[in-house]
């Protein structure tokens, strides 16, 4: 990670929403004086066309002059124009709701584009799968292998110019160093006095398929490294080829635990598109679902992270309480885990007066019942002892690796994409109170208490909304207009584990032509090597668990042969007949 | 008090009433839907006198469940539950009302292909006096003509209805080769409601 | 006393299914006690009536149920040079847990506990049982298995600390090294104090030997898979369960022979022995819901402070009784 000083405090933002035309001149006089083209989008994102060859030059000036933060480095295959390489800065700080994209085409013979995961570690794993998926290579970047593929899978560019496309490529068994994998011990099961412990894919501490690979020597980790990759569905190819109306359930099932956030992001993103109205009541609602999704998150976490820390009691109290959550949802919205009412310029389902009276009476007694229930759970001296000094991680670290959501506040910095750049739901202190949370401690034990206090601060939230849907009536629904062609819109939203981002663009005959997700577990799981140094082995879950991991898979088993002492690839067929020669025959 | 006597003290007070509750089903003989909600997104349901087989729910539906199939000349609107994600879309895109997603939500089957994982409604179809094929729904035709004498402005009533006697028993392909003689042009104004 | 062949035969024919039932029942109650406290049902002990034809009446017995369908699995074996050591652990393992269980007096069979030094042999069989659970995973070749036998060789020398300190105090102020002659006599009246202060520290080291939580660290499965016994599958891991089962008798056992008297001794005492057992499980099962687990260096430090400063009290005790009193 490149040590760069966290800025100071920076510059509250101006009181009211900029003018687009002097926020215009602004950008165009200071930020970014070599753009080629200036493009206003809603809701005071801009658009930047610039040279790929600036490109690292404009991020040193953004994070070392502006302190911004990078949201998403992505990239958009046109074909025979070539590729469009989109960077989303968050200037949100500077001046409200401002992101900044830069759009930098490279040609198709010389897909090259000089690395931002160079000056920031907070790119480096968006460049590492822009690298993987689309064949453009970033100079001198610092960390080249496969993001999602198996490290021994070839370079992609290597293999269009080297072997035709048709063929697939298979990896030879411990075939070819690849750069990286020098400094590892090839097992190290036989080593005096450290061994590598791999955590996952199937791991009875870890809840989705990764790959951690610790380094311990004794009880004490020396290294880490983390592979994740295992869950990928292409689903933003999938909301590609399907549309926007259907793209809303599409996005909504990326993941289970969050999905309510998945889709309002969306929702949000197309609406950014063409630039809609929601009626006031669908606001609400919306908000009321977000913060429900928010709740009944936190206390799955908090059931994960006693369970994997031993305490079942606690697991099965937050669970139970859970499940009163999720009655209600499931009331609301008729589901569970998909709600199924979003659509873009509203929601599909109203609340009735009564039904919103019932459900502020259960919330009300649900959140007396958990609110002491929780803090007894958090003052445990068992579980303040597994948890206090576990997993540090400093401002700066936090800062420079670019961490989200819960992670991000419990190391003191206080970013909330509620409050920086609203989605399309109520979150104007104005009209509904609340706060954003942070703590000071950087350890696991803060991440605990910023997601305890935050359930509590929902809870609230939610009091209110359902107050004035009790009280009022409206329409919940607004015809969506025209998309107009080559229109980008960005929408952003603060899904339990950090902020989420969604770009979409628009193409042709109403399908979109690039739709790019960037989740936060995404940041998160990049600094999870980082906390992981320096602690006990028996806290690496406990650790991996403090980031609220959401990952989602296609499986691949990694065998290690311990006489040969090199690790293996299985493909399918392997397995299969693997199994049949164990078992004596199908 | 510390806290796992506190946590203690919560709990012991719960020791004979766990949370736990009984499956809600009609599988052991008894009904217990006091947990279901009344508004759950479960199996959709097609009402056969409403359908008119617009296939407007083919054109919605998110996971490709529901799909036309044509059995021995007539029009099946097929909803496959296996690929059904209960989002409730074909009900929201019906213009009949038809389709209303019910709360049952038992689906588990040995085997995907038997009846109870298919919703069909069978609908007969309107066959072309010149070519023979079918090409729409007889419902969907009358109630498109209901539909529209709904909206049109009693004046010109008559006239639209003896040109749409004129035109309904043609399909779009043969009806294009013979607009010229069945003297239906836009020459006459027709004023609709709402156009 | 001298030992009477044909009663300690009896004896000794009989309570091999009676521990047996009896471990079953405490490790069914560590469970259902769990559970309710954890606001769940846990396994049945009169199962639904509709249910009830196709499961059974009760699940009274389910821990039994289990080691029963463990032996029905298929036994993998790893591809370690040490093959023999790790098929022999579990039988090894299992054969000292029940030698253990014929010098722990029930209520109306004394057993082999009128042997002289029956506590030290007991003591002896206990922690070869427990020795076995380590050699046996090591020799498995896996590295969760390398980290789990380390841990629970940690874990042990202060859990065979306060099992020592507690019963030879005992031993010390009554002046015997014989389990029998423990049971059935209670001894002065300032005994009483004694027997508090070891039985807090015998139930110390009870949590260490069962991996009852917050010390069960050797088996933490979120961190380590299953620990020692993540290779052993089959019949294998089911005779681990057994001598599980085997251990919960006997270490309560020991725990009612040694530090509540008189209700070993004799028949009429069985009442009040089985009311005992029933109320030290409760105990345990208790802690074991109230306590996440702790860290093994966590774990060490505060386990041995508190094991140190109870094991020297009631030495100290125990001293005072036997040369004041």
């Amino acid at each position: 990670m490149a040590a760069v000083q966290p800025p100071s405090p920076s510059p509250s933002p101006s009181p009211s929403p900029s003018r687009p035309s002097d926020l215009m001149e602004w950008i165009k006089s200071e930020v970014v004086p070599e753009g080629l083209e200036f493009r206003m989008g809603n809701e005071n994102r801009v658009f930047v066309r610039v040279k790929p060859e600036d490109v690292d030059m404009l991020a040193e000036r953004f994070i070392r002059k502006y302190g911004v933060r990078i949201i998403h480095v992505t990239g958009v295959d046109l074909g025979i124009p070539g590729s469009d390489i989109v960077y989303l800065y968050d200037f949100s700080k500077q001046r409200e709701r401002l992101v900044i994209a830069l759009e930098a085409n490279v040609p198709p013979e010389r897909p090259e584009v000089p690395s931002v995961a160079r000056v920031t570690w907070q790119a480096s794993w968006a460049e590492r799968e822009m690298m993987e998926f689309l064949g453009v290579t970033a100079l001198n970047a610092p960390d080249t292998r496969h993001q999602f593929l198996p490290f021994e899978w070839p370079q992609p560019a290597e293999s269009q110019t080297k072997q035709q496309a048709s063929t697939v490529m298979k990896p030879a068994p411990g075939a070819g160093a690849v750069p990286g994998e020098e400094k590892w011990l090839p097992v190290g099961i036989r080593d005096a006095y450290s061994s590598l412990i791999p955590i996952g894919p199937y791991h009875p501490g870890v809840i989705e398929g990764q790959i951690v690979q610790v380094k311990v020597e004794g009880e004490s980790v020396v290294d880490a490294d983390i592979k994740t990759g295992f869950h990928h569905r292409g689903i933003q190819r999938l909301i590609e080829r399907r549309g926007y109306n259907k793209g809303v359930f599409t996005a909504e099932r990326v993941c289970g635990i969050c999905s309510g956030a998945h889709g309002l992001a969306y929702v949000t993103a197309v609406e950014n598109l063409y630039g809609a109205e929601v009626p006031e009541r669908a606001r609400y609602i919306r908000t009321l679902l977000v913060e429900l999704n928010r709740v009944h998150s936190h206390l799955l976490w908090l059931g994960v992270v006693s369970d994997v820390i031993g305490f079942k009691t606690g697991f099965m109290l937050t669970w139970g309480i859970r499940e009163r959550i999720m009655d209600i949802i499931e009331e609301i919205t008729g589901n569970r885990v998909n709600y199924g009412i979003w659509r873009l310029g509203g929601v599909s389902r109203d609340v009735s007066q009564e039904l919103a009276q019932r459900v502020r009476s259960i919330v009300k007694g649900v959140g007396d019942e958990a609110k002491p229930l929780l803090l007894d759970v958090a003052a445990h001296p068992v579980l303040r002892s597994r948890l206090v000094g576990v997993g540090r991680l400093s401002y700066a670290q936090a800062f420079n690796g670019g961490a989200v959501g819960p992670v991000a506040r419990a190391s003191n910095w206080k970013i909330d994409v509620r409050m920086d750049n609203p989605p399309h739901a109520v979150y104007d202190p104005a009209k509904i109170s609340w706060e954003v949370i942070t703590e000071d401690g950087c350890d696991t034990m803060a991440r605990t208490l910023v997601r305890v206090r935050e359930l509590f601060v929902s809870i609230g939230i939610i009091d209110q909304c359902l107050d004035y849907l009790s009280k009022t009536t409206g329409e919940v629904r607004i015809k969506p207009r025209e998309i107009p062609k080559n229109a980008e819109g960005i929408g952003l939203n603060e899904a339990p584990r950090g902020e989420l981002a969604y770009y979409i663009r628009a193409g042709e005959g109403n399908l979109p032509q690039a739709v790019r997700i960037r989740t936060p577990s995404y940041r998160n799981n990049a600094l999870i090597p980082f906390m992981l140094i320096g602690s006990n082995l028996a806290d690496v879950p406990v650790i991996m668990g403090s980031t609220d991991q959401c990952l989602a898979c296609t499986d691949r088993f990694e065998v290690i042969d311990t006489k040969t002492e090199r690790i293996c690839r299985l493909t399918w067929d392997d397995l299969v007949c693997l199994s049949r020669k164990s078992s004596g025959g199908a | 008090m510390s806290a796992p006597a506190r946590i203690l003290r919560k709990v012991i007070r719960k020791y004979s009433r766990p949370m736990t509750l009984s499956y809600p089903s009609t599988a052991m003989g008894e009904k217990r839907y006091s947990q279901i909600p009344p508004k759950l997104r479960g199996i959709p349901e097609r009402d056969l006198e409403k359908c008119i087989g617009c296939k407007a729910c083919y054109y919605v539906c998110s996971g490709r469940a529901t799909t036309p199939v044509m059995v021995d000349g007539k029009l099946v609107m097929q909803i496959n539950l296996s690929r059904c994600t209960f989002c409730g879309h074909c009900e929201e895109a019906c213009p009949e009302e038809a389709i209303k997603m019910t709360p049952r939500f038992e689906l588990a089957v040995r085997d995907k292909t038997r009846p109870e994982m298919f919703v069909e409604t069978t609908l007969d179809m309107a066959v072309c006096a010149c070519c023979g094929r079918p090409f729409i729904a007889q419902k969907q035709l009358k109630r498109s003509f209901e539909r529209l004498n709904e909206k049109i402005d009693k004046s010109v009533r008559d006239e639209v209805a003896a040109d749409f006697r004129k035109v309904e028993q043609y399909c779009p392909e043969c009806k294009r080769a013979r607009s010229v003689g069945l003297d239906t042009h836009t020459k006459k104004h027709v004023w609709v409601e709402g156009a | 006393m001298a030992l009477d062949p044909v009663l300690t035969a009896v004896g000794v024919a009989l309570i091999v299914p009676i521990s047996l039932f009896l471990g079953v029942i405490y490790s069914f109650l560590l469970r259902k006690i769990t559970a309710r406290l954890q606001w769940r049902v846990g396994p049945m002990v009169q199962m639904y009536s509709d249910l009830a034809p196709i499961l059974g009446r009760s699940r009274i017995l389910q821990p039994l149920y289990d080691v029963l369908k463990l032996f029905g699995k298929e036994t993998l074996v790893p591809d370690v040079p040490h093959k023999g050591l790790f098929k022999a652990a579990p039988y090894l393992s299992l054969a000292f847990a029940v030698l253990a269980v014929f010098f722990i007096p029930f209520p109306g069979l004394p057993l082999l506990s009128a042997v002289p030094y029956s506590m030290i042999i007991a003591s002896y069989l206990i922690i070869a049982a427990v020795m076995f659970t380590i050699i046996g995973p090591a020799a498995s070749g896996s590295p969760w298995g390398a980290i789990g036998a380390r841990r629970e060789a940690e874990l042990f020398l202060i859990a065979e600390l306060a099992f020592v300190v507690s019963l030879f105090s005992v031993a010390y102020a009554q002046g015997t090294l014989t389990l029998w002659n423990l049971a059935i006599d209670v001894g002065r009246p300032l005994n009483f104090v004694l027997f508090a202060m070891a039985g807090v520290l015998m139930f110390l080291a009870m949590l260490g030997k069962l991996h009852i939580k917050p010390f069960d660290i050797p088996e933490a499965e979120t961190e380590i898979v299953a620990g020692p016994y993540t290779e052993y599958s089959g019949k294998y891991l089911g005779m681990f369960f057994l001598t599980r089962v085997f251990l919960f008798y006997g270490l309560v056992g020991l725990f009612v022979a040694a530090f509540l008297p008189p209700l070993s001794s004799s028949l009429l005492w069985l009442p009040v022995y089985a009311a005992a057992a029933v109320l030290l499980v409760f105990l345990l099962s208790a802690i074991h819901t109230l306590s996440p687990r702790y860290r093994i260096d966590t774990a060490l430090v505060s386990y041995s402070k508190l094991v140190i400063a109870l094991g020297i009290a009631s030495f100290a005790v125990a001293l005072v009784l036997r040369l004041v009193v």
